[in-house]
C-alpha cells in the first residue's frame, strides 16, 4: 500500500489518545470540514465546473437544497439524507467516495457525518477566513506563567493531561534563544556572564541584547530569503548571474532598524508606489523580481511573463496570506473559496510593470523596470550633467534665435543640393556575385546571398528579399543613442505583414531584448526603435496608417541624438508620417549587442522582410532636415527650391521658409557647432547613465494592461477580461485606496484582516519551535491544518499588530514565556502521549538550519569573517557544486552562510546537502532530513576539518599540556555546556587513540593538516594539531553540536 | 509537515501501533528502514488495486537534446521522395512552431540521407547509425507515437522527469524513492550519472530534485572524480579504520545521550552515521571497475574504461542495478542538432550505440533484465523540415514536440515490438499516441504503483507525477 495520504492530520492521532475528545460536539471547522475537504469537494465543491452532479457541499444552502425530491441532507433526519445513505451504501455503483476515487471514510469519519446531520449539520465560516477578534481573553494566569503565551499553552496541555516540563537549564535555554535569534551560538563568555546574572530580568536582557546585535538581522534575513526565493541567478536552464544583493541588503537593514513588519511588507510589494518613494522603498520591491527568469532561445515570451506574474501573485500568497494560489490557475479552487476568475484578477495587481517575458541572451542588460543604485558621487555627476545638457541646449536656441541674418543673406546665393553627411550609398545596381558596389565608398559593399534576387527597382536595379537572408553592410552604422543619424530607402511591401524586420542593427529579436535600433513593419505600419531592453528601456514610434502594399514607396527614418522619442521622425515619400510614440524611455547604450552593423530584411529568429523589394539605401551621420527627407524621395524637392529662390526671387510660403531655414541650420557653422557641444554634453551623461549599477524592481505602467482569465492556465487561451480586486470570501477592498498594489497592500495591513496577522506570527513562532501552530504555514486553507492553538495564535496575531506589527515585541513574548523555556528531555510516556508535542509540554528539540552548522563550525573556530552585507561569496564547496565555481581567496570563505553565491541550477551542495531551501519558488517551511550524506559534510568538508584544525591550535595554544581542559572547553564551545563524566571519558579516549596514531604515522598529520586554506601553526607538535582537530571534529559531529535541545 | 508520522503507513500500521509495538518510537531513517525490511520480505504493494510489480528497478538512459527520430528509427520514405519541398499545409495544420524556425520563410522538407532497414524478427526499423542497438531489436519495444507539449529543452526535460514543465515537481527517481523506498540502504537509492565533457544544452540539478518532497529524495550525482558522491572521502590523514575509531566513540556519546534524553531521534542519528560509514565502502565498491574481466570492455566499448563517458556509466548502472539501486538515471547531452545534423548525430550514435546495447544484453545475460526497466530516449522529436539552410551535405532540424521515438526492455515490458504509428512525414501520430504523463503511467505502473494513488499533499492538495491525467499503455505490456 501506498503512502497515498501521508498527511492523515497528525492531531487526530493525537486526539485518539484523550479522554475528552469523544464527548465534545460536533465542531464543523475541527471536525467535518477536514472530511468534506479532503474527500468530498473535489466534486462537490466550490469548483463551479467540476460538479459531478448538481449536489454541492461546500454551502449549508446548496447542501440541503431541494434536488428533485431528494436531498443531500435534512438536518436532524438521517434517514432522508442521501449523504448518509450514500456513505453507508453497499451497492459499489452508488457509495461516495466512488471506489474509482481511490478514496474512502473510515467509521469513525462516517460516525462524525451522521452526528453532524443529526445534530443540525451546521456549517461554520473557514476558521482562518473569519476577521481576526479585537480582544482575545487569555486564560487566568499560573506562577507557571511568565508571558501571555504561557496560559494558552497551560490550559491545551491540561486538557489533555500534561504538565508542563521544568525548565531549561540557563546554558540550554542561553543555547536555544542564541541560535533561534542571531543562527550562531553563544560564546563561552556569554554562557559565563550570563550563569553569573542574578539580576531579576536577565532573560529579558540577553534578548535585548541579542535583538539589537546585527547577527539577529542576518539571522532574520536568512528566513526570510526562503520566502522571497533569493537567488544570484535567474534560474530555468541557462541560469546566468544576476546582480539582486542589494535587495538582500535592504532586508538585512530593515531587519536591523526592526521596520514594523506592516511597512515592510507594504515596502516590498509597493513600495515603488508610495508618495515620493526613497530609494530603500523602490528597492524593497525587487522581491516582486526574484522569481526565476528565462533566455532559453525559441521560448514564447508571453508564456513567460504569464508565469512570472503567477509566481509573484504565489509568492504573495504563501508569504502574506498563507493561501495556496496555484489550483485557481487553472480551475476554482476545489477545497478553498477562490475561483479562476479571483485568480486572475488578484494576479493583475502584479502585471503591470513594462518587462520582457525573457531576458537577454546577448547582452547582459539587467531586465527593466530597474532601479539605478547611483552613488552620491554618481548623483552629483548627473546633476552637473543635466545642467550642462540644458546648457547646451540654450544655447542652440540662441543661435537659431540669432540666425535671421545670415539666414536672409544666405537665401540671395543658397548654393547648389549638398547631401553632406551621407556615409553610405547602396543602388542595389552594379551587382558582382554576393556584392554591391557602395556609391559613397568605392572600396566597400553591401554583401547578400545569391538568395536575394536582383529585380527591376526604382532607379536600376533593387533587391528582392527572401526574408531568411540579409543584405548586410559590414561596417557601418554602429551609431549610439547620442549620434543622430537618418536612414533613406525605397520599399515595396508584396502584402500585409503582421511583423517584418526592414532594416536593423542588432543581433536578434527577443534573445537581446532587441538591443540597437530597428525599422519594422508591424500588422503592416512603419515602426522605427532605438532600444536598450525592449520594452522597458527603449523609444519606439509607429504609423498610424498602414504602409500600401504593392507598390513601391521611399521611406525615411531619422533621428537627433536626444535619447527621446519625439527625436525620432519617419517620412513616407518625403512627408513627415503620422505616428504615435509607443515607447519613450531610454536611459542606456544601444550598442553593445552584438552585430554592430546595419543589415536588410532579416534577423535572427525574427520575421524576415519575406518577398519585400529594396533599393537605394543610403545612410547619413546627422538627421536630415524634412525638405532632405523630400529631396531623397523624389531627388528635385529641395535642389529645385534652391534654385528657384535664387533665380526667381520667389515669396515662399511660411512653411518652405521655415524647412530653408532648417536646411540652412545645417550647414551654418555656429548652429554645427551648437549641436556639437550639445552632443558633447549627451555624451557625458551618456558615460554616466552606462556605467550606473541597476537592479531589477516594480515600476507601476501608466495604464494597467489588460487581464484576462486564462482558460486552463494556458498563457494563450484567453477567457474574459479582468479587472483588479480583491477574493470575495476575504476582506473587502479598502474604498479609499487605489485599486493597485499599494491599494493591495494596504488591504493586507488592515488590522482586521484574517490572514496577515495570523500567518505572520505562526511564520515566527515557527523559528521558535521548529513548527507553526498551524503546522502548514503555507496553508491556512481547509486542507491545510487546523491551529493547534486557536485562541493563542489569535491572541499573538492581536498583540502583534496592536503593539505597531513590532517583531522585536513578538519575539519577547514568546522568547522569554515559560514555554519556551521548558527543557526538551522527557518521560517517554509523555512523548508517548504527544509524540509531536503538539502541546509543547516540554522543550522542542530541533536540528540547526544548513546555515547554522556552518556558521556555528565558523564561529567557534574563530574563522568567522563578522562583515554586515556585501556581494555574495564563495566558500570551498561551490568548487564542488553542481556547475564548479571557483572559490574565493581569503575572507570570502568564512562569511556567514546567508552570504554564500547562490546560483538556482547549481546550489551550494552542503547547503543542499542540509537541508537548505531550493529558492526555485516562495517556501515558508524547510523540511528536515537525516541523511548519511550529511556525515559527509560534516566529517569530510574542507570547511568543517578546517575549522576543526584552526579551533584546535587555539585550544592547543591554551592548554598545551592539560587535554581534558581542553576538551572540557572544546566541548562547552561547541555544545555551549560542560561534558558530563561519561562524556569526558569517551573524548578521552577518543583523544589518547588519536593522538598514539598521528604520533606513529606522522605523515598522516602532516597530510591532515593541510586541509583549508588557513595555515597551521608552526610551533605546535603535529600529532598533537591533527589528534586534537579529529576530536574536534567528533565533537561537531556530535548531535548536541547539530540540534537545539 | 512530516509525512514520516502522519500516513496510513505502508504496513498497515499507524503510528500509533508502531510506537507501541516498539517501545517509543522510531526516527525518520530508522522507521524508513524497518519498511523497507520488511518490503524486502515481499509485503509491499498487496493493497487492493495496485498493479503487480514487474520491475524493481529502472535505468532511464536519457538522451538529453532531443534525438531525431527521423533519423534513428521512424523510417519514412515520403520524405526522401518529397526532399526539398515546403512543409505542407494539410500536414502542419496551422500548429505551432518554435521561435527558433517559426519565422523562417521557407521551410523544405529533409528525408533521412542514413540508411534504414529492418532488423530480427519482430523487423524494427533502425537506421543504420545504431548498429548495436538494431541487433538487440528483438530484445526492445519502440513506442514511435510519443508526444510532449513542451517546445524548449528546459521545459520538455523538466516534463519528462517530473510530469511539468515548469520546475518545482519531484523528479521519477524521487516519487519512487518516496514510494518504494531503498532496497539497499548502503546505497542511495535514486542515482544520476551524466556524461561528461559534454557541450550542448546544459543539464540542471533540477531535473533529479525533489521539488515539494523532503530533501532525501534528491537524486545522488555520481560524479567521475574521486568523490563519487559529495564528500564521499575522508580528509587526506585519516583512513578507513581511523574513521572507524571516532566513529565508534561518537556512537558511545550518542547512545548515552540517548539514555539521558529518551530522545528516538538518536537513533536515527547513530543509524545515520553507520550508513554514512558503509557508503564509503559501498560507493567505491560500485565505482572500482577493477574486477571486470576483459569481456565486459570488449561488450561495452574501451570507452567505459575512460569515467565519465557514456558506457563508463552505463557499466556503472549495471553494477547499480546489481546491488538493488532502485532508479538509475544516465544523462547524455548533445543530440540537438539544429544545424549540422548529418555529422552531429554519427558522433552522438557512437558515444551511445554500443554500450545502451551491451547494457540490455548485460543485464539479459546476468538474468537482470526481468526486472529491471531499461529506457531510452529524449525529451520530444526533431522536425521533418529544416532549420536554417538545407545544402546537399548539411541540414538541421528545430524542436518538434508531436512526435519522437522511445525505447524501453525487460521490466516487464513486451519485447521485439514497435507502438503507434506517425503520419507519412513523421510530423503528428496517427495511432497510439503516448502522452508523457501516459509514459509515467505506465512507467509506474511496471513498478507496482497505481499512478492514481501515489501522491503527496503539498499546499493542500494531492499531487501526483502525472498530475491529473495519464493512461497505462496496456499494449506494450508483457
Amino acid at each position: 500500500m501506498l503512502p497515498a495520504r501521508p498527511s492523515l492530520p497528525i492531531i487526530l492521532l493525537a486526539l485518539g489518545n484523550l479522554p475528552l475528545s469523544a464527548e465534545r460536539p460536533v465542531d464543523f471547522n475541527r471536525d467535518i470540514r477536514p472530511i468534506l475537504s479532503d474527500r468530498c469537494y473535489k466534486c462537490h465543491g466550490p469548483d463551479a465546473k467540476n460538479q459531478k452532479s448538481d449536489f454541492r457541499l461546500d454551502t449549508r444552502e446548496h447542501a440541503i437544497t431541494d434536488l428533485g425530491g431528494y436531498f443531500g441532507i435534512v438536518p436532524g433526519d438521517l434517514e432522508k439524507s442521501d449523504l448518509h445513505l450514500l456513505i453507508r451504501s453497499d451497492d459499489k455503483s452508488e457509495v461516495m467516495p466512488p471506489p474509482k476515487s481511490k478514496m474512502s471514510l473510515s467509521e469513525k469519519e462516517k460516525d462524525l457525518l451522521d452526528r453532524w446531520i443529526k445534530e443540525g449539520a451546521r456549517y461554520d465560516k473557514h476558521w482562518s477566513l473569519k476577521e481576526l477578534p479585537s480582544e482575545i481573553p487569555v486564560p487566568a494566569a499560573t506562577d507557571w506563567a511568565s508571558t501571555p503565551v504561557d496560559p494558552f499553552i497551560l490550559r491545551a496541555a491540561t486538557d489533555f493531561g500534561l504538565k508542563p516540563s521544568p525548565q531549561a537549564s540557563r546554558e540550554s535555554w542561553l543555547r536555544r534563544v542564541t541560535f533561534d535569534l542571531t543562527g550562531l551560538p553563544p560564546t563561552i563568555a556569554e554562557i559565563k556572564a550570563f550563569l553569573a546574572e542574578k539580576a531579576p530580568d536577565a532573560f529579558e536582557k540577553v534578548v535585548d541584547r541579542l535583538l539589537s546585535s546585527h547577527a539577529y538581522a542576518e539571522r532574520m534575513t536568512s528566513e526570510w530569503l526562503d520566502v522571497a526565493r533569493y537567488s544570484d541567478s535567474f534560474g530555468y536552464q541557462r541560469d546566468n548571474e544576476r546582480h539582486v544583493w542589494p535587495y538582500r541588503d535592504w532586508v538585512l537593514r530593515a531587519f536591523r532598524d526592526n521596520l514594523s513588519y506592516d511597512q515592510f511588507a507594504t515596502w516590498q510589494i509597493a513600495g515603488d508606489l508610495l508618495p515620493n518613494a526613497t530609494r530603500d522603498q523602490i528597492l524593497a520591491t525587487t522581491f516582486n523580481r526574484l522569481h526565476p527568469q528565462k533566455v532559453e532561445g525559441g521560448s514564447v515570451p508571453e508564456e513567460f511573463r504569464i508565469e512570472y506574474v503567477s509566481d509573484r501573485l504565489h509568492t504573495f500568497g504563501t508569504a502574506f496570506l498563507g493561501l495556496t494560489m496555484e489550483c485557481t490557475r487553472c480551475h476554482d479552487h476545489k477545497y478553498d473559496p477562490i475561483t479562476a476568475k479571483e485568480y486572475y484578477q488578484l494576479s493583475s495587481y502584479f502585471a503591470n510593470i513594462d518587462e520582457a517575458g525573457l531576458y537577454s541572451f546577448f547582452t547582459r542588460s539587467v531586465p527593466p523596470p530597474t532601479l539605478n543604485l547611483t552613488t552620491p558621487q554618481q548623483d552629483k555627476q548627473l546633476t552637473e550633467a543635466d545642467k550642462g545638457i540644458a546648457g547646451a541646449e540654450k544655447k542652440l536656441a540662441a543661435v537659431i534665435d540669432g540666425s535671421d541674418a545670415a539666414f536672409k543673406s544666405w537665401l540671395q546665393d543658397p548654393g547648389v543640393f549638398l547631401s553632406f553627411g551621407l556615409l553610405s550609398h547602396t543602388s542595389f545596381d552594379g551587382r558582382e556575385g554576393g556584392k554591391l558596389p557602395d556609391r559613397v565608398r568605392p572600396d566597400k559593399t553591401a554583401n547578400t546571398s545569391a538568395n536575394n534576387e536582383s529585380v527591376k527597382g526604382v532607379h536600376g536595379q533593387g533587391l528582392r528579399l527572401t526574408g531568411d537572408d540579409p543584405v548586410s553592410l559590414k561596417d557601418i552604422g554602429n551609431f549610439n543613442r547620442t549620434q543622430p543619424f537618418t536612414i533613406g530607402l525605397w520599399m515595396n511591401t508584396p502584402m500585409l505583414l503582421e511583423r517584418a524586420v526592414i532594416v536593423r542593427r542588432s543581433k536578434a529579436w527577443s534573445d537581446a531584448a532587441s538591443r540597437g535600433y530597428e525599422l519594422l513593419l508591424e500588422d503592416g505600419k512603419l515602426s522605427a526603435a532605438l532600444i536598450h531592453f525592449y520594452p522597458g528601456n527603449a523609444l519606439r514610434i509607429r504609423s498610424k496608417e498602414i504602409l500600401p502594399i504593392g507598390e513601391w514607396h521611399h521611406l525615411t527614418m531619422s533621428y537627433d541624438g536626444s535619447s527621446r522619442a519625439a527625436g525620432l521622425q519617419l517620412y513616407l515619400d518625403g512627408e513627415l508620417l503620422d505616428t504615435e510614440v509607443i515607447r519613450d524611455k531610454l536611459t542606456r547604450e544601444i550598442t553593445g549587442g552584438g552585430d554592430p552593423f546595419i543589415a536588410l530584411g532579416q534577423r535572427m529568429r525574427d520575421n524576415g522582410f519575406k518577398g519585400g523589394l529594396v533599393d537605394e539605401l543610403q545612410i547619413f551621420d546627422r538627421e536630415l532636415t524634412p525638405l532632405e527627407a523630400a529631396q531623397l524621395h523624389d531627388g528635385k524637392t529641395l535642389s529645385e527650391l534652391l534654385i528657384a529662390v535664387k533665380e526667381d526671387d520667389i515669396v515662399l510660403p511660411g512653411k518652405s521658409t521655415q524647412q530653408l531655414r532648417a536646411y540652412f541650420l545645417s550647414s551654418h557653422q555656429p548652429h554645427i557647432d551648437a549641436l556639437t557641444a550639445l552632443r558633447k554634453a549627451r555624451d557625458t551623461k551618456r558615460a554616466i547613465q552606462d556605467k550606473l549599477t541597476e537592479i531589477m524592481v516594480m515600476q507601476e505602467m501608466e495604464e494597467p494592461r489588460p487581464a484576462y482569465l486564462l482558460e486552463r492556465g494556458v498563457y494563450d487561451a484567453r477567457g474574459e477580461q479582468v479587472t483588479a480586486g480583491t477574493p470575495a470570501a476575504l476582506p473587502s477592498f479598502p474604498k479609499d485606496q487605489p485599486n493597485n498594489r499599494l491599494g493591495l497592500a494596504h488591504w493586507l495591513i488592515d488590522p482586521k484582516h484574517p490572514l496577515t496577522g495570523r500567518v505572520t506570527v505562526n511564520r515566527y513562532w515557527q523559528i521558535f519551535f521548529g513548527k507553526g501552530l498551524v503546522s502548514t504555514p503555507e496553508d491556512f486553507g481547509s486542507q491545510g491544518q487546523p491551529p493547534s492553538h486557536p485562541e493563542l495564535l489569535d491572541w499573538l496575531a492581536r498583540d502583534f499588530i496592536d503593539h505597531g506589527w513590532d517583531l522585536h515585541h513578538l519575539i519577547k513574548q514568546i522568547t522569554l514565556s515559560s514555554t519556551y523555556r521548558q527543557s526538551s528531555p522527557t518521560d517517554p510516556k509523555i512523548r508517548e502521549i504527544d509524540p509531536e508535542n503538539i502541546y509543547l509540554a516540554r522543550g522542542t528539540t530541533n536540528r540547526l538550519s544548513a546555515e547554522m552548522i556552518r556558521d556555528h563550525a565558523l564561529a567557534t573556530s574563530g574563522l568567522l569573517v563578522n562583515k554586515f552585507g556585501g556581494p555574495p561569496v564563495k566558500p570551498y564547496e561551490v568548487a564542488v557544486s553542481y556547475k564548479p565555481a571557483k572559490p574565493d581567496k581569503g575572507e570570502g570563505l568564512y562569511r556567514r552562510s546567508l552570504y554564500t553565491w547562490w546560483k538556482r541550477t547549481s546550489p551550494a551542495p552542503m547547503m543542499m546537502t542540509l537541508n537548505a531551501s531550493k529558492r526555485d519558488v516562495c517556501r515558508v517551511h524547510r523540511e528536515v532530513t537525516n541523511s548519511p550524506l550529511q556525515a559527509f559534510v560534516l566529517l569530510n568538508a574542507p570547511q568543517f576539518v578546517e575549522a576543526a584544525r584552526v579551533m584546535a591550535d587555539e585550544l592547543i595554544a591554551k592548554h598545551p599540556a592539560a587535554p581534558d581542559a581542553l576538551i572540557e572547553e572544546a566541548f562547552r564551545a561547541l555544545t555551549s555546556r560542560k561534558p558530563d563524566p561519561t562524556e569526558s571519558s569517551i573524548l578521552r579516549a577518543l583523544y589518547d587513540e588519536q593522538l598514539a596514531l598521528f604520533e606513529k604515522e606522522p605523515a598522516k598529520a602532516a597530510a591532515l593538516l593541510k586541509t583549508g586554506d588557513a595555515p597551521a601553526r608552526k610551533d605546535l607538535p603535529a600529532h598533537q594539531q591533527a589528534a586534537t582537530a579529529v576530536l574536534i571534529n567528533a565533537i561537531m559531529n556530535f548531535d548536541e553540536a547539530v540540534t537545539k535541545r | 509537515m512530516n509525512y514520516c508520522t502522519g500516513f496510513d503507513s505502508p504496513l498497515g500500521l499507524d503510528r500509533r501501533n508502531f510506537l507501541r509495538s516498539f517501545g517509543m518510537g522510531l526516527g525518520g531513517i530508522a522507521l524508513a528502514d524497518l519498511i523497507q525490511a520488511a518490503e524486502q520480505k515481499g509485503h509491499s504493494f498487496t493493497g487492493a488495486g495496485d498493479p503487480v510489480p514487474k520491475a524493481k528497478r529502472v535505468i532511464y538512459l536519457f538522451q538529453s537534446g532531443a534525438p531525431s527520430q527521423i533519423d534513428l528509427f521512424d523510417h519514412k520514405p515520403q520524405l526522401i521522395k518529397d526532399h526539398g519541398k515546403q512543409l505542407p499545409d494539410s500536414i502542419r495544420k496551422g500548429q505551432r512552431l518554435t521561435g527558433m524556425s517559426g519565422n523562417q520563410a521557407s521551410l523544405p522538407l529533409v528525408g533521412s540521407p542514413f540508411e534504414f532497414k529492418q532488423h530480427g524478427e519482430s523487423g524494427a526499423w533502425v537506421s543504420d547509425l545504431l548498429p548495436h542497438t538494431a541487433k538487440i531489436a528483438d530484445d526492445l519495444c519502440f513506442v514511435k507515437s510519443m508526444y510532449t507539449e513542451a517546445i524548449n529543452h528546459g521545459p520538455g526535460v523538466t516534463f519528462m522527469q517530473s510530469g511539468s514543465q515548469f520546475p518545482g515537481r519531484p523528479s521519477i527517481g524521487a516519487w519512487l524513492d518516496y514510494g518504494l523506498g531503498s532496497l539497499n540502504k548502503d546505497l542511495p537509492s535514486f542515482v544520476v550519472m551524466t556524461t561528461k565533457g559534454k557541450g550542448g544544452q546544459p543539464l540542471v540539478s533540477r531535473f533529479w530534485g525533489s521539488g515539494f518532497l523532503p530533501g532525501k529524495h534528491d537524486g545522488v550525482r555520481l560524479r567521475p572524480d574521486k568523490d563519487a558522491v559529495l564528500y564521499l572521502n575522508s580528509p587526506k590523514g585519516v583512513d578507513s579504520s581511523d574513521r572507524r575509531k571516532v566513529l565508534d566513540h561518537l556512537r558511545r556519546l550518542h547512545e548515552h545521550q540517548l539514555e539521558q534524553t529518551s530522545d528516538p531521534a538518536l537513533e536515527t542519528r547513530i543509524a545515520q552515521y553507520e550508513m554514512a560509514f558503509n557508503m564509503q565502502r559501498s560507493i567505491p565498491d560500485v565505482t572500482d571497475l577493477s574486477d571486470e574481466p576483459e569481456s565486459t570492455f570488449e561488450l561495452y566499448g574501451e570507452d567505459a574504461r575512460k569515467p565519465g563517458t557514456f558506457a563508463a556509466n552505463c557499466l556503472l548502472a549495471r553494477r547499480l542495478a546489481e546491488r538493488d539501486t532502485r532508479f538509475i538515471q544516465l544523462y547524455h547531452p548533445g543530440w540537438d542538432q539544429h544545424s549540422g545534423l548529418p555529422k552531429g548525430i554519427r558522433t552522438q550514435c557512437k558515444e551511445t550505440d554500443q554500450a545502451s546495447a551491451a547494457l540490455v544484453t548485460d543485464l539479459k545475460n546476468r538474468g537482470l533484465l526481468d526486472d529491471t526497466l531499461v529506457i531510452w530516449g529524449g525529451e520530444f522529436g526533431r522536425t521533418n523540415y529544416c532549420q536554417g539552410k538545407l545544402t546537399a551535405n548539411n541540414f538541421g532540424r528545430d524542436h518538434h514536440p508531436r512526435c519522437f521515438t522511445m525505447w524501453m526492455a525487460g521490466g516487464g515490458v513486451k519485447s521485439g515490438t514497435s507502438h503507434g504509428q506517425t503520419d507519412d512525414y513523421s510530423y503528428n501520430v496517427v495511432d497510439g499516441g503516448v502522452h508523457v504523463h501516459d509514459f509515467h503511467a505506465t512507467l509506474l505502473h511496471l513498478l507496482g504503483i497505481d499512478h492514481e494513488r501515489l501522491t503527496f499533499k503539498y499546499q493542500g492538495r494531492h499531487f501526483r507525477l502525472t498530475d491529473v491525467h495519464g493512461k497505462i499503455v496496456k499494449p506494450i505490456l508483457a
